[in-house]
């Protein structure tokens, strides 16, 4: 028999409050190309991306502290496939330790060659320094932002 | 010993890319009537109702389970859904046990189903699982997510591109073997190396495939086993842990949960094995069924199960110690990395433990298993679940 | 069955109404159980494991219990989510403290009302084979039963209006600040536009104990679990009696054989008023009071404040509407009522409290929960 089909797509748009914590995050990144993070006074770790509370001590953290803008690749891959709604393949992305900062934080890799996976995962290896970058024209999320290779 | 749960039966379908034939609620029928055959009983013993279903948005329905309700035979019966993730089917085992732990119910079914192969956008979906506050606005996926941690255990442990294939080959091989695997077909080290790149070092064969299938359990109380002389396999140890659900924590100064294993994974088989008065692991597990659905990351479940120290698993892989026939057989039945319907991935691994167990496994049977151990990871990697099943 | 162990209500937090944009739906997530935690006076050292509820089409996550397990404490615990419905975490909860494996769980479920439309979310819920095209949101399917309701029983409407004076005159009482301040919800008939509140941001928390870690800590007024029963509707509405509560019907039975207990002996219920059919159902399947007396207990006030039997005492989800949680809440409304806690609207002297949650298209998930102030009968 003919098996019939039935195309769905779930269409809602979300108005998602960032709450101070992040507000202040973004807010500096725009306006001031600066990074902060936040520390929790207990365990002493600046928490980057900076969060209102620290999941391991469940205390509010205390004071902005000032990361980066240089620091080193905690993790990184390289995607050469195409998922639908995200990037044009290649693209290089991970997580960065900034100066100052405990834990690591996202974002793309920029101006790498990748055409060779392999000299491009060589250039990317985890603890190569690398440098913010920002957006000329910055809204304020987290793509006015990158790295690239110091 | 009288307060014990166990297991008296199984179903799982036959996992295909699609089926047409069926819709989301045939699916989960069917593994039920194979369930309930399996266990020799009627619908109408079930006392309630565990539906195992991770994100709706995977098969399109909003609260997907309600629909579900009477493929499990649930109208007018105790009914809930847990969704942990990819480990939902391990969570919603273990809702059952805690059915029947509680006194609150002698027999209790867990099922459910997933049609991935429907989802024309998985790996979207599965990106929104991120916060929209910070990373979700990064292309995450749980592919490079796993990348990234496959890219930490390499330096921290030696493991290769090639280490990786071999897992491919042992679990392929695993699967050939098993009639209800989605990818059954053979491959070697060189086909896996040679298949296209995803997410570096990750290729499309060390992935897990989208999987469309039901799967069902039926669990009741020891003293109903015994008043009603049915055959069983017994939970005797089983918990969950979770870790920072930020993967950037997992990685910097001095992280309690590191990206590269699985330390909530550990730390919730420290807690089974407690229960199950499991004191040496590597001597007293005989069979695993691990989830990992690409191929590295087999290596820090094992690691994590506490059958080696970390980063041993390379090389005892390399020497086929976690092969059908070797020391301590993983995945045997070709695991999440042949067949993940995500809804019913985790619930595979206990189904497959327990017929482990139980010497029912058919042509992938371990010789002579009587205790072994399931996990199944949910989240960014990060919620874990396991549990210890004994004959 | 009855439980083995018998678990207690021994800290509850409701946040009927989050405005403002300042703390984001984590931090919420995370004040809630620091709420919690701190009415129940411990702290998260104290917590063996953690049950959520949540909707991810009303939350814009794909699986919402990730972030909430960094927010609520989850790390190095063990935490599970039930997002069938907020009142299945309770569920959940009792039976693994009623296992003997865990001492306590923390519940939370919460709320948001950051999706375009709550209603498209819950349009999502019809399977995309037969009802999908149909505008089938929550308050149609409300609609369908009320329309069921008035049609079996002639005068419903009446009675309907008489459930929404009552809640909004124990709304006002026990809420004054929300009272009247919540917008009035879409109408669909039968169902008039007063008759419902529109959505608002909400969350709630409930601690649950062991009697060993009762009696260690020396709780002061626990709400003991006397008796819980939870059951569900068949999925697609054209196969249901829409007049008629049935599972429900079984939840009750199974919530009064485990507490011992009948409804004679309940001092205050909470129902879930998504809809004032949905309470008229419910006085029937908690045989609070059959169809044909209806009538005349809402005219004598039976149901309201100093009567036999206060339903809703809290003003129900006429007064506040944090749509995914109102289950959980009524829950957390008995509990505080029997821990001699609930505030203004405290029922003086109320020892046996029975809580109704409902949720889905026309009520599909049932549950009915017996709270007290002691242990056994």
């Amino acid at each position: 028999m003919e098996l019939l089909g039935r195309q769905e797509v779930w269409n809602i748009t979300y108005d998602h409050a960032l709450g101070e914590t992040a507000s202040f995050f973004f807010g500096q990144i725009r306006d001031n190309k600066r990074l902060f993070g936040r520390r929790c006074a207990k365990s002493n770790r600046v928490l980057v991306p900076p969060r209102a509370f620290s999941d391991e001590t469940l205390l509010p953290t205390t004071e902005w502290v000032e990361v980066g803008p240089a620091g080193k690749i905690e993790a990184f891959t390289m995607v050469y496939e195409a998922f639908n709604n995200l990037p044009d393949p290649p693209y290089a992305f991970g997580y960065v330790l900034l100066d100052g900062a405990d834990t690591a934080l996202g974002g793309y890799f920029k101006g790498i060659d990748l055409s060779d996976p392999d000299a491009a995962a060589a250039k990317l290896a985890i603890g190569t320094r690398v440098m913010t970058k920002f957006r000329e024209v910055r809204k304020g999320d987290a793509l006015d932002f990158w790295f690239e290779i110091a | 010993m009288s307060d014990r749960v166990g297991i008296i039966g199984i179903g799982q379908s036959h996992f295909r890319s699609r089926r047409d034939d069926a819709s989301y609620p045939d699916l989960v029928r069917e593994a039920v009537v194979l369930a309930m055959a399996d266990a020799g009983l009627e619908l109408d013993a079930i006392q309630a109702v565990v539906y195992s279903l991770s994100p709706d948005a995977m098969v399109g329905i909003g609260n997907a389970e309600r629909l579900g309700v009477d493929a499990v035979g649930g109208r007018n019966k105790r009914f809930l859904r847990i969704n942990t993730g990819g480990s939902t089917g391990i969570s919603s085992v273990a809702a059952a046990y805690y059915h029947v732990a509680s006194g609150a119910c002698d027999v209790v079914l867990t099922a459910g189903a997933d049609k991935v192969g429907e989802c024309g956008d998985s790996q979207t979906v599965l990106n929104k699982i991120w916060d929209p506050t910070y990373e979700r606005a990064l292309p995450l996926g749980t592919i490079n997510m796993l990348a990234m941690s496959a890219v930490r255990y390499m330096k921290n442990t030696g493991m290769t591109q090639e280490d990786m294939a071999r897992v491919v080959v042992k679990n392929r091989r695993h699967a050939s073997l098993n009639p209800n695997a989605h990818l059954r077909k053979e491959v070697t080290i060189d086909d896996v190396m040679a298949s296209r790149l995803i997410s570096w070092p990750i290729k499309l064969m060390d992935c897990c495939p989208q999987s469309s299938g039901g799967a069902a359990m039926v669990l009741a109380s020891e003293k109903f086993i015994r008043d009603n002389h049915l055959d069983a396999v017994w939970i005797t140890g089983l918990a969950h842990c979770a870790e920072t659900y930020w993967m950037g924590d997992r990685m910097g100064i001095n992280p309690t949960a590191e990206h590269a294993d699985a330390h909530a994974l550990r730390r919730s088989f420290e807690r089974s094995y407690k229960m199950a008065g499991i004191t040496n692991p590597p001597k007293q597990v005989q069979v695993a069924e691990l989830y990992a659905p690409f191929s590295n990351t087999e290596f820090h479940a094992i690691d994590a199960a506490g059958l080696c120290d970390i980063g041993a698993s390379v090389p005892m892989m390399r020497e086929g110690q976690f092969e059908l026939g070797g020391w301590i057989p993983v995945n045997c039945s070709g695991g999440t990395l042949c067949t993940n319907a995500i809804a019913v991935t985790a619930m595979a691994r206990v189904a497959e433990t327990a017929l482990q167990v139980w010497g029912r496994a058919g042509d992938h049977q371990v010789k002579g298993a009587k205790l072994g151990i399931a996990s199944g990871n949910g989240g960014d990697h990060q919620i874990f679940g396991t549990m210890v099943i004994e004959a | 069955m009855p439980l083995k162990i018998q678990p207690a209500v021994i800290g509850c937090v409701i946040r009927p109404v989050i405005t403002g944009r300042d703390r984001s739906l984590e931090e919420i997530m995370y004040d809630t159980a620091q709420l919690a935690l701190a009415d129940a006076g411990i702290t998260i050292d104290d917590i063996d494991g953690i049950v959520v509820a949540s909707n991810d089409q009303f939350d814009g996550r794909a699986i919402s219990v990730m972030m909430a397990s960094s927010a609520l404490g989850g790390v190095d615990r063990d935490i599970l989510s039930t997002p069938s419905a907020s009142e299945h975490a309770f569920v959940l909860g009792a039976l693994r403290v009623a296992s003997g494996q865990y001492r306590t769980q923390l519940i939370v479920s919460w709320s948001p009302t950051e999706a375009s439309s709550l209603s498209e979310a819950q349009r999502l819920g019809a399977d995309p084979y037969y009802h999908r095209a149909l505008p089938l949101d929550e308050l149609s399917s409300h609609a369908l039963q009320a329309a069921a309701l008035e049609h079996a029983v002639p005068g419903a409407r009446a009675m309907a209006q008489a459930v929404v004076a009552k809640n909004r005159r124990h709304g006002e009482a026990a809420y004054p600040g929300l009272a009247g301040q919540g917008a009035r919800g879409n109408a669909r008939w039968p169902i008039a536009a007063d008759m419902t509140t529109a959505p608002v941001t909400g969350a709630v928390g409930i601690i649950l104990a062991s009697p060993e870690f009762v009696r260690e800590r020396g709780v002061a007024a626990p709400a003991w679990l006397r008796g819980m029963g939870w059951a569900t509707e068949a999925a697609f509405l054209g196969d249901r009696d829409l007049a008629t509560a049935p599972a429900l019907a079984e939840a009750a039975r199974q919530a009064y054989a485990d507490a011992g207990v009948t409804a004679a002996d309940i001092d205050v219920a909470e129902i879930v008023d998504a809809s004032p059919y949905a309470e008229l159902l419910a006085y029937e399947a908690l045989s609070l009071a059959p169809r044909s007396e209806w009538a005349a207990r809402l005219a004598d006030g039976s149901f309201g404040a100093g009567g036999r039997l206060p339903v809703n005492l809290s003003g129900g989800v006429l007064t506040y509407n944090p749509v995914f949680c109102t289950g959980l809440i009524r829950i957390a409304e008995i509990a505080n009522q029997v821990r001699g806690r609930a505030g203004t609207h405290q029922k003086p002297g109320a020892k046996l409290g029975i809580a109704q949650a409902g949720s889905g298209f026309a009520m599909q998930y049932q549950a009915a929960v017996i709270l007290g102030k002691e242990a056994r009968a």
